[in-house]
């Protein structure tokens, strides 16, 4: 246990790497390039050769693509076939969809897994044990299993509720997943190593428990709620399997969906599909780039460092 | 101190956890549930007769050669994924733990890694692994070493799809493990070496032990995620040549749906969700004693 | 981000969809009957259909044609779950070696008597068609697509090793010597590409073969194997003959390869179907397959019919559906759709159109040969509830052979047993 409190909280604003500064500021203006460059390099080149592949294969033409082995640059770059992709179907359309889906489903893990999170580590209730282990218990049964209930069960809601909520709706395609065990998994961790001290000086004061959560227990935790979009977000966009059951009209499509359009049983448009790939990623790198300053500092108190 | 919990402060530990409760139990348990439920009858998923058989499901299971070959695909994969996973990406993040300039582009690509969705991953090391044309061959070729059927080879395709999938959750280990050394106390390092102690010396005394609760996240993550591989399977060998990479979840789905078997897939998903939480407690137990916890 | 701001967020989102979605899918409006249609078309045959789709709906007053384009191959978990949920589409695109099993699901709606009608002229349509339709005596569907297999060959490849291309009067033997000629391990060039990942794939392009010997499936009660014979052990030893012992066969495990490969010139011949041509950038040609020397079978080639199926779900939608299929697959329709995608014609009536035929070859060469051997399909697979279990346990067998690990009886052997267990619970 350390005697101060947690170097990565309170305070951190700056730079997250550790105090090798003062040591390393001197060595670091008189030093060459650094020669970890020649291990990351070649690190970074293996983590990233199938983007690059999918690149390439993305402005090639369609003789080119099918060759074998696969040619490392494009010959002719066709840059049209992005345009040709996102006509072959409406992809912006697609896209939009993809992104309200997404944004819903972050915005409501943040919330309830914030506020369940902060309960299953602070507070004590009968049955907390139990209700935490049966939430863990619905990531150990895979989806194929779970897939026909669920549809049954949003069905149901469709017609019995609100037809917001059916097959087809957005209701459907938001709602399943709007908590899950992997938000209130990891947040629990990382409320557990905010400084007791702080949350039990603010009751003392009459704050109430949600006021502790909202007031001093959250703005600490900005690193792990980026996380949590982050991961989210990227869950959510690139989900296929479900909103293949419950979509119905091509209006309502999803991207991943959407890129489909590309595969036929037997003939695939590679390169228009890796076109259409390209153009989904670039979101989700837009949100690790913004997410990226908290990304790195958050785990950190989650409990994970010690 | 021990004190009762007064009525209240259960209520409020409940009304905050409700809202996500009712959700996770509504789409999650009650699915599970369900498919319990399932695993008791006889059901194609086509007639809407599903009778009753009790544990007929269940009693097929230890007479299933294939179901016992998928254990074991299942095991000496999870075996080989989870430890190689956690250690390419402790070492990647340690090497990206500098103040090197240039430092956030090495680390966007480890994130890449997770965003490329499994097709593009299942593409490309069908490529590189391909026996007459790919890169890895033609490597073993130029230092003199036999080839390989790989894929194409039923003792070799199981350790292809470990390779694949350790590429694909590096990233996710990375981050991880990232964030965890930037919480290591640099005056405890510092220490150390001032007293002598060679970098290694410390690593494994000092940071490696600090480390241990995202080991344990990550050791219980890795292998929940292990024990249900499927698509990398289901995009590149269909479970095949010859079984060799039929794994638990692919042989499930090819029960359900193209066998028209889902009552006896559903029993099988029962007996996975089983060894998963045995598994499971005993990571946590064994965690229990090795963990150092912040408080 | 503080609180309320993540609230006031997630409200105005969802506000702003519910606007945007203009929620709620159709519905049929003041008299007029809509149905839903899922298929997996994509490219050329997805804008050929809607085309046909816009013409039947702006001929029509009482009815509209809805289309989703699904995947293909998920085609059957999304209808399965549909069914399940009891909101099945109207009609589905469904491969028709899932057709024994379909048959089991109670909404699929029997077409015998739509198919009796004259104007339908059943018997217009290939018998390998009509077989795959049709589940002991109930019509479950209208043929949506048809194909066979022939050989495709690489003329460079041939020119190049100076052998004569393939002949209809080729043996099994002269396949192999050519395929042996053009193996070049120096240039890892192959004869022949096998698709290999012990699916249907692997299974059907045996069975073809498995006809030309002489032998069948099963029984003629469809109560045993019948592979296991003299003619199903010729035909799995001419596969090891050739992958196994003159190594001239490419293993494409992972079926995924062949047609890469065979456009960068590696690989001399394929077996495969109308649906490759148009990926082929190389000079190629079009043969069918060799015969067996000494067999009574003569020239067998296999098909892997598709259907459009009818789920009810009352009767003004049934009805609404009989019409626009039956509207769909009469000739006129079939020859336009034929013409515009290079798909084979189902009606035996527009494939003898010569003219039809001519102007197919000339758009995709190559066709003509595969029209012609829609005659040469005589025999259909066995229409069985267990076939999905007898077709994974042949399909390992053969891959088995062709990685050398079975020799070819063991491999009969055992997929006989195995088939024999299935259909005895089934």
């Amino acid at each position: 246990m350390t005697t101060s409190a947690s170097p990565t909280l309170a305070g951190r604003t700056e730079q997250p790497v550790p105090a090798e500064q003062d040591h390393d500021r001197r060595r670091f203006r008189l030093r060459r390039p650094s020669a970890w460059h020649l291990v990351l390099i070649p690190i970074s080149f293996i983590l990233l050769f199938p983007f690059y592949l999918m690149v390439v294969t993305s402005l090639q033409t369609e003789a080119q693509t099918r060759r074998f082995p696969p040619l490392l640059t494009p010959p002719t770059p066709q840059w049209s076939n992005y345009a040709e992709a996102l006509n072959a179907a409406p992809f912006v359309r697609f896209m939009v969809n993809s992104a309200v889906v997404a944004l819903i489903i972050v915005a409501g893990n943040l919330v309830l897994c914030s506020i369940a999170g902060y309960a299953f580590a602070r507070l004590r209730f009968a049955g907390r044990g139990l209700v935490f282990g049966l939430i863990m218990a619905t990531l150990m049964v895979p989806f194929q299993v779970t897939m026909i209930p669920e549809f049954l069960i949003v069905k149901w809601l469709g017609t019995n509720v609100w037809d917001q909520l059916g097959i087809d709706h957005l209701g459907a395609l938001v709602l399943p997943t709007l908590a899950t065990a992997f938000g209130i998994f990891f947040l629990r961790q990382f409320f557990l190593t905010v400084p007791i001290e702080l949350e039990e000086a603010a009751r003392m004061d009459g704050t109430s428990r949600l006021g502790v959560l909202f007031k001093i227990v959250l703005p600490l935790s900005l690193p792990a709620l980026s996380t949590v979009a982050a991961i989210t977000f990227l869950d959510a966009w690139n989900s296929f399997l479900w909103p293949l059951i419950v979509i119905n009209t091509e209006s309502h499509m999803t991207l991943p969906l959407g890129l489909t359009t590309f595969q036929g049983s037997h003939d695939t448009h590679w390169e228009l599909l890796m076109a259409g790939n390209v153009f989904s990623l670039v979101p989700m790198l837009l949100v690790f780039f913004v997410a990226q300053r908290y990304f790195v500092r958050s785990v950190a108190a989650t409990g994970l460092k010690g | 101190m021990v004190r009762r919990l007064s009525r209240s402060e259960h209520a409020v530990g409940w009304a905050f956890v409700s809202p996500a409760v009712l959700i996770i139990g509504i789409f999650g348990l009650l699915p599970i549930l369900w498919s319990l439920l399932l695993s008791f009858q006889k059901s194609d998923l086509l007639t809407p007769q599903t009778p009753w058989v009790g544990l007929q499901n269940y009693k097929q299971i230890p007479g299933d050669g294939t179901f016992r070959l998928a254990i074991e695909h299942t095991i000496i994969y999870t075996a080989l994924f989870v430890p190689c996973t956690m250690l390419v990406g402790l070492v990647i993040a340690a090497a990206l733990n500098r103040k090197v300039r240039g430092i956030s582009i090495y680390r966007t690509a480890a994130y890449v890694t997770m965003a490329v969705s499994t097709i593009n991953e299942a593409l490309v090391f069908m490529w590189l692994f391909e026996p007459s044309f790919g890169v890895v061959n033609a490597g073993l070729q130029a230092v003199g070493l036999p080839q390989q059927q790989w894929l194409s080879d039923p003792n070799e395709a199981l350790y292809v799809i470990v390779a694949m999938t350790v590429w694909g959750w590096t990233g996710f280990a990375v981050v991880i493990y990232l964030a965890a050394l930037q919480g290591v106390p640099q005056d405890l390092q510092d220490a150390a070496s001032i007293d002598g102690a060679k970098r290694f010396t410390i690593f494994r005394t000092i940071t490696f032990p600090l480390l241990s609760p995202a080991t344990l996240f990550l050791a219980v993550w890795l292998s929940i995620n292990a024990l249900q591989l499927f698509d990398e399977v289901y995009l590149t060998t269909r479970g095949g040549p010859l079984y060799s990479t039929t794994v638990i979840v692919y042989y499930l789905y090819d029960q359900a749906f193209q066998q028209f078997n889902a009552g006896y897939a559903a029993a099988l998903a029962y007996v996975l969700f089983m060894v998963i939480i045995v598994i499971t407690f005993i990571q946590f137990r064994v965690g229990n004693r090795f963990v150092h916890y912040n408080r | 981000m503080k609180r309320s701001g993540l609230v006031a967020m997630a409200t105005s989102a969802v506000v702003a969809v519910l606007v945007l979605a203009g929620c709620g899918a159709g519905g049929s409006s003041s008299g007029k009957t809509t149905i839903t249609v899922w298929e997996g078309y994509t490219d050329v045959e997805g804008n050929a259909f809607h085309q046909l789709v816009n013409d039947f709906n702006s001929s029509q007053k009482n009815t509209h044609v809805n289309v989703l384009e699904t995947n293909n191959d998920y085609a059957l978990q999304k209808v399965l779950t549909a069914v399940r949920g009891g909101t099945p589409p109207d009609i589905a695109y469904l491969y028709g070696s899932w057709a024994p099993n379909v048959a089991k699901i109670p909404s699929v709606v029997d077409l015998s008597s739509v198919v009796k009608k004259p104007s339908v002229n059943w018997q217009d349509f290939y018998p390998g068609e009509r077989a795959v339709t049709t589940v002991n005596g109930k019509v479950i569907g209208m043929p949506a697509l048809v194909d066979n297999l022939a050989i495709v060959y690489n003329k460079s490849l041939f020119n190049k090793a100076g052998i004569a291309p393939p002949s209809p009067t080729w043996t099994w033997d002269d396949f192999r010597a050519a395929a042996k000629k053009l193996t070049d391990p120096a240039t890892k060039q192959y004869g022949w590409s096998y698709a290999a990942d012990a699916s249907e794939d692997t299974v059907w392009r045996w069975e073809a073969m498995l006809w030309e010997a002489g032998g069948e499936i099963l029984n003629a009660n469809n109560t045993k194997a019948a592979f296991n014979s003299p003619q199903g052990l010729q035909a799995m030893t001419m596969l090891k003959d050739m992958a196994v012992d003159d190594k001239s066969v490419y293993v494409d495990t992972t079926n995924s390869k062949y047609m890469d490969l065979f456009n960068s010139n590696k690989i001399g011949m394929l077996v495969t179907g109308p649906w490759d041509l148009s990926s082929i950038h190389v000079p190629y040609g079009v043969q069918i397959m060799p015969t067996f020397a000494g067999s009574p079978a003569g020239h067998q080639s296999i098909s892997g019919p598709d259907n459009w199926v009818v789920f009810n779900n009352g009767d003004a939608q049934t009805k609404a559906a009989e019409t626009f299929l039956t509207w769909l697959t009469a000739p006129a329709q079939i020859k336009t759709f034929s013409l515009a995608t290079g798909d084979l014609p189902t009606r035996a009536s527009v494939g003898n159109d010569q003219a039809v035929v001519e102007q197919m070859n000339k758009k995709l060469p190559g066709l003509k040969t595969f029209i012609e051997n829609l005659k040469n399909v005589k025999q259909a697979r066995p229409q069985v509830t267990s076939y999905p279990q007898i077709s994974q346990s042949l399909g390992n067998s053969i891959v088995g052979v062709l990685l050398g690990k079975m020799t070819p009886q063991q491999a009969l052997s055992q997929s006989a047993a195995a088939t024999n267990q299935a259909l005895a619970t089934q």
